[in-house]
């Protein structure tokens, strides 16, 4: 399917971070643009930051100066409450995140020493564009580009189907990150503008999905099916999150590549070895991390599932080496 | 104005909810309110599974909204499992729900609950809460609801009151595994190391400690030199006694890095309204590592052999002793007194030698630690018992 003229001026949504220099997602050397907002809470997400919507508050207690070099925090404006310093502890100040979460960009930004900082800010696409545009040279000499990512980018139909088409025009590579449980709605608006589908499959049972992930996953395969259908020309690479005791198992990948060979545009499928990265986002958010007890996979788990992946797609020595 | 329930006539109506986690003595509480309510001619309703029962009343075929009547709490068993259930997350500001989209999200639906509360005639709130749940209630009063908060918590770390309901429970069950653990490391000549709630304050490894007169006693608030802890063991640990007892709260720090390992922020932790998981199963998941840290780093400095174990969950559960009875009964008879009086946004809090009201502001931001200067902390000295480190 061909790209729909789509005229960016005027949109905007809510980016978390851009990216430069990135090579695992989607061919070449990319720039990633993290948008905000998810439709799932799986529990071992590495970035929980780009979870909600809206712009949100963090605090690094590292950049605090305490009370009696500043204290702005423990006054008006800032909520009752909402900041503390704990008594016979250290003179640095505490969140009370019941309180504090309703902070805003303009509260956030009193603090003299950036320990309060806000994840996310409103972009429109020609300033998120102007930015990917730094790194052009790389991308042609490499044959990459921009690649969306989140969160759930498609959670933005409309602003990321504006990046992506604008993308296009400037002659980028287009790839996302997804995990597709949106209504086909979403897809439908933003595929047309995609080179490279980057898709997870977490997990195959609905009912340990719905556990682990939030919701059940019949809808997610729906709109893989239906894309893998609707969008031949586009490039399909399947991920899994590889997480020991509760999808890093041969059955999982299995049914995975049950579901994906069928389809021919379906070029690869990837697997992501869980890693504990995003611990310190946790503590800037005042977050709990959920699976602290989970370990990464061993490499012999990692290879055995990998040497599965090769084979069904007819990848072997050398080959598969090359690929990866 | 009155309101007509069957036969019953009710000059108002209340309610009262319980928050995440199972507390012993939650129905005592419920008794002592539902009585005192009943005796003031008022209806009290109990909430089902924290705020669900009144955001979420479909999910309940039976209604979310259970009437409290004088014949049901005279029949209400006191050592029971709580009657009104809970909820893993009771903060109305951030409820998870996967919407008409099937997408997950979080939503404030603090406005639906005060509309609620008034659709249902309900004209002030008892909140049976811990820490957490604290903040949560003084939002909620801040933004209109005339709330009453009973203290629970089983490590006794509330601030504003000298104990909160479950304490007790918690310190007769650790005391009596702590003498059984006792007992298997002098029959196998080897050191325990238990680990006991305590994420915060030490009291519950404290007292515990002093009552089984344990060897060593590892708290939040003093962080530990391992070093000087095999050292102590060394001189106490004996052809004659060739065992010892090494009791950790699973808060407890180690003076090295200063924090304990693995671990964000205990308070961090404790008010955390995003959690991508049940509150519940945060504990679950982590305990065991405080007494692991210090049974292995005990292992490679001394010469007998350590074993880590843990009470953490057990101690949660079970029947309220006698002292958790009647404090709990007391804080949910109180808690109506306090709403006839109309002290909203206080808190129920025992302040030797009395019960009083506490506003909520005096109760949050704090965590009820072992002060430096604790008798107990003397008492513990007294009794040769190492506090991690030379005092």
């Amino acid at each position: 399917m061909k790209d729909q003229p789509i005229d960016p001026s005027g949109r905007n949504g809510t980016v978390l971070n851009i990216q430069r220099y990135c090579s695992h997602d989607g061919p070449g050397i990319r720039t990633t643009v993290f948008l905000k907002g998810c439709s799932l809470r799986c529990k071992w997400c590495g970035n929980p930051e780009s979870i909600r919507k809206k712009p949100e508050l963090s605090y690094d207690p590292r950049k605090c100066t305490g009370k009696k070099a500043c204290g702005l925090c423990l006054k008006s404006p800032f909520p009752e409450g909402a900041f503390y310093v704990a008594e016979g502890d250290d003179d640095k100040v505490k969140v009370n995140w019941h309180l504090a979460m309703d902070c805003d960009e303009a509260l956030a930004s009193l603090c003299p020493t950036g320990a309060l900082e806000m994840f996310g800010k409103q972009m429109t696409v020609d300033e998120v564009l102007d930015e990917v545009e730094k790194d052009s040279s790389f991308y042609r000499s490499s044959g990459g580009g921009i690649t969306l990512s989140g969160g759930e980018c498609l959670l933005q139909p409309d602003f990321s189907a504006a990046l992506l088409a604008g993308a296009h025009q400037r002659g980028f590579n287009t790839a996302i990150e997804t995990a597709g449980n949106v209504p086909w709605s979403f897809v439908e608006k933003v595929l047309p503008h995609v080179d490279t589908v980057l898709h997870d499959h977490k997990m195959t049972i609905p009912e340990r999905h719905k556990k682990w992930v939030g919701v059940d996953n019949r809808r997610i395969l729906e709109n893989f099916k239906k894309a893998y259908e609707t969008f031949p020309d586009a490039d399909f690479i399947a991920r899994t999150p590889l997480i020991p005791g509760i999808n890093a198992d041969e059955e999982h990948i299995r049914a995975v590549l049950a579901f994906i060979r069928p389809h021919k545009n379906v070029i690869d499928y990837e697997l992501l070895p869980y890693h504990r990265f995003g611990l310190l986002k946790y503590e800037l958010l005042g977050e709990v991390y959920q699976l602290d007890d989970y370990k990464t996979p061993s490499d012999e788990v990692v290879k055995h599932l990998q040497a599965i992946i090769d084979e069904a797609f007819g990848r072997s020595g050398q080959q598969a080496a090359n690929v990866k | 104005m009155s309101r007509e329930i069957g036969h019953a006539s009710f000059q108002r109506r209340i309610a009262i909810m319980v928050g995440a986690g199972y507390v012993p003595g939650i129905n005592a509480v419920i008794m002592g309110a539902a009585i005192a309510a009943g005796r003031l001619g008022w209806e009290m309703v109990g909430i089902r599974d924290g705020f669900d029962g009144l955001l979420h009343p479909e999910r309940y075929p039976e209604g979310g909204l259970l009437t409290l009547s004088p014949e049901l709490v005279a029949n209400l068993d006191p050592t029971a499992a709580g009657l009104l259930g809970q909820a893993p997350r009771v903060d109305p500001f951030h409820v998870r729900r996967v919407n008409e989209d099937d997408m997950v999200e979080e939503v404030d639906m603090s406005d639906q609950l005060l509309s609620r509360l008034q659709a249902e005639d309900i004209d002030a709130l008892i909140s049976v809460v811990g820490g957490r749940g604290l903040s949560i209630l003084y939002k909620l009063h801040r933004k209109g609801l005339n709330a009453v908060c009973v203290p629970r918590s089983i490590e006794n770390d509330i601030a504003a009151t000298a104990v909160s309901f479950g304490f007790n429970t918690a310190l007769s069950f650790t005391i009596e595994m702590l003498d059984r653990v006792r007992q298997a490391a002098q029959s196998a000549r080897k050191i325990a190391v238990v680990e006991v709630l305590g994420e915060q304050s030490g009291w519950l490894a404290l007292q515990a400690g002093i009552a089984v007169c344990a060897d060593v006693v590892l708290i939040p608030e003093i962080p530990c030199d391992l070093q000087a802890v095999a050292a102590r063991l060394h001189d106490k640990v004996t052809p004659r006694r060739p065992y010892g007892l090494v009791v950790v709260a699973e808060g407890a720090k180690l003076a090295d890095d200063g924090k304990p390992q693995g671990k964000p922020s205990p308070l961090k932790a404790s008010l955390s309204p995003l959690a991508t998981g049940d509150a519940s199963e945060h504990v679950i998941q982590r305990s065991g590592q405080a007494a692991e840290a210090v049974a292995n780093g005990l292992q490679l400095l001394i010469a007998e052999e350590t074993f880590p174990l843990v009470l953490g969950p057990w101690v949660r559960g079970g029947a309220p002793t006698a002292v958790d009875r009647q404090l709990a009964l007391g804080y949910g008879a109180g808690a109506v007194r306090a709403v006839r009086d109309g002290k909203y946004g206080t808190m129920m809090a025992f302040v030797p030698p009395d019960i009083k009201f506490v506003p909520l502001a005096e109760a949050i931001n704090k965590v009820r630690t072992v002060p430096a200067d604790s008798e107990f902390m003397q008492i513990a000295l007294s009794l040769g018992i190492f506090l991690g480190r030379e005092l």
